[in-house]
């Protein structure tokens, strides 16, 4: 988690200029950490959700997490592609601040719905209730 | 704290101060170590200060998880290995900017900086690791179950 919303946190501040506009094609590298945490969050996920399936499925506070999330990956992934071909030029700066913005916006839901994952559930296991 | 969403309100404050910990701090040291050649130390460095934002937050709740609840910490031996942990990374920061930083942020962005350097980044992000890790284990050593193993 820290490794993925950590690398586009990073991403997302030097896009929207809060720090020197340091070279971002080398950058590559940084992002294959990025997807490997991102393997690993994903493959973690799914071993907590067969571990208490019910209980996430259920709550709807999980489908919020998931869509965050889902939607940060895939902003991480455009950004990626647009940063590997020199393509962030192509775009107003204004509108790659905002896509900026909203990836932080996206991870902070994320983390947060996450965290209230644990408190907002209404059943334990399928067959039986709290 | 004691309010149905004040503890999982500052818990996710927690998780989001480390996340900015380990993607400015961590990042920097992953450079340091090699990654991302090419990138200008002195500007990715430019980083750390949201990295001590995000540090100085979960102290902040941190303290407020600690005065709230003492016992659960104190006694709980993930919790003592945490704090080790901070300690040693406070130290290996500390001789850092005592000794290598000036030298870092000269070097070009092109060229690897000294060994001292790599070994001083590699113990910071091991150190942050192992914090991260013992954080998320001191829900599974509450005391009195697992009361303090060394005591």
């Amino acid at each position: 988690m820290a490794i993925v919303v950590g690398i586009n946190l990073a991403i997302a501040l030097r896009l929207i200029g809060w720090v020197p506009q340091f070279h971002l094609s080398p950058f590559n590298r940084f992002y294959q950490i990025h997807w490997f945490g991102a393997i690993v969050v994903l493959l973690s996920g799914i071993g907590l959700l067969l571990a208490y399936p019910a209980k996430a499925l259920t709550n709807p506070v999980f489908y919020l997490k998931f869509a965050a999330l889902s939607i940060g990956l895939l902003i991480a992934a455009w950004l990626q592609k647009q940063i590997q071909s020199n393509r962030l030029t192509n775009f107003a700066p204004a509108k790659i601040k905002a896509i900026a913005a909203l990836s932080i916006v996206l991870w902070i839901l994320a983390i947060t719905a996450g965290r209230f994952l644990a408190y907002t559930n209404s059943v334990l296991l399928a067959s039986r209730f709290f | 704290m004691n309010s149905p969403w004040g503890w999982p309100t500052a818990e996710s404050i927690h998780f989001l101060g480390l996340c900015v910990l380990i993607g400015t701090v961590g990042v920097f040291d992953l450079r340091m170590l090699g990654f991302g050649q090419g990138i200008s130390y002195e500007d990715l460095h430019k980083l750390v200060k949201f990295g001590v934002g995000g540090y100085l937050l979960n102290v902040t709740t941190g303290i407020m998880f600690l005065t709230t609840a003492p016992d659960q910490y104190i006694y709980n031996p993930a919790f003592q290995t945490k704090m080790l942990f901070m300690l040693i990374a406070g130290i290996n920061m500390l001789w850092f900017y005592a000794t290598t930083s000036n030298q870092v942020k000269g070097t070009d962005a092109a060229l690897a900086v000294s060994s001292r350097a790599k070994i001083i980044a590699l113990v910071s992000l091991i150190s942050w690791s192992v914090i991260i890790v013992c954080g998320r284990l001191i829900t599974y050593f509450r005391p009195p179950y697992h009361w303090c193993l060394w005591c």
